[in-house]
């Protein structure tokens, strides 16, 4: 296996690995988003 | 002629080795005061200076760690023991003055978990004592045990330029994954003990936590980076 096959992996491995993070950090949006309509339907 | 040559490379590596230890001598001891969180204000201009003496030690063209090692290896350190700290002080001195002042004050600005019916928690005819939100205690000792000391020993591995470090960081980072949609998701399903009659209710916790909910941020770098660099 060559060094430029090696990087192009990584390359591929780091985006996915972007990728997941944007779905990840967008699931805690929605859930601090979901709180914060709780919020509005109680009385804390 | 050979023995000049290593001996100028020997005298490199030293020079290297002592300007390293001089620059974590700072950051370690920056890194305890902030691990404390009561300390921490008095840590982070010591952490600085010792990140300046390495970044001056680079310049000179010496071989110390490279920058981005250092800065997620003592930040994870730091998060490591503030958790561990201030979970084990909810755990097993929760009656003390600093823990019911610090944890219970806190408790009262950011999560009413920490605050409402707080020490009055027992299991059966014992007391327990400290947070009583459900699942807490559970999300304590799990994550202090399995998480958050391995990740600290990982972070000094790092630190110490170890291959066990690097791999051990990427494990605990996945914990991550698992301890942020696991501990979010019960503080969602009990927003009403969590966020109830307390100052700053849903928002001052975000604010708050989003420092500590950073781990998978250097999952991208610990698997892409070149292997080599670490020791076995």
């Amino acid at each position: 296996m060559s060094k430029n096959e090696i990087s192009e992996q990584d390359r591929r491995r780091k985006k996915a690995l972007i990728v997941f993070q944007v779905l990840l950090y967008s699931y805690l949006l929605g859930l601090f988003l979901f709180q914060l309509h709780l919020y509005s339907l109680s009385d804390w | 002629m050979a023995s000049t040559t290593f001996g100028v490379y020997d005298a490199h590596q030293d020079n290297s080795k002592q300007a390293q230890w001089r620059a974590d001598k700072w950051m370690i001891a920056g890194t305890l005061l902030m691990g404390t969180g009561v300390l921490g204000i008095f840590g982070l201009p010591l952490f600085f200076y010792g990140l300046h003496l390495q970044i001056q030690a680079g310049k000179a063209g010496l071989s110390v760690r490279p920058l981005i090692v250092t800065l997620i290896g003592y930040l994870v350190i730091i998060d490591s023991s503030l958790n561990s700290l201030g979970w084990a002080m909810d755990l097993f001195a929760n009656h003390s003055l600093i823990n019911r002042v610090l944890t219970a004050g806190w408790g009262a600005v950011f999560d009413g978990g920490y605050f409402w019916h707080y020490n009055e928690l027992t299991v059966g005819p014992y007391a327990v004592g400290g947070a009583g939100a459900p699942g807490e205690k559970g999300w304590e000792i799990s994550l202090i045990l399995g998480c958050f000391c391995p990740r600290l020993a990982a972070a000094i591995g790092l630190l110490q330029m170890k291959r066990w470090g690097q791999q051990w960081l990427i494990v605990t980072c996945w914990m991550g994954v698992i301890v942020w949609i696991g501990y979010n998701l019960n503080m969602t399903f009990y927003a009403d003990v969590r966020y109830a009659n307390i100052t700053f209710p849903v928002w001052g916790w975000w604010i708050y936590d989003i420092f500590y909910i950073t781990p998978f941020l250097s999952l991208p770098y610990l698997h892409t980076v070149n292997r080599e660099i670490f020791t076995d």
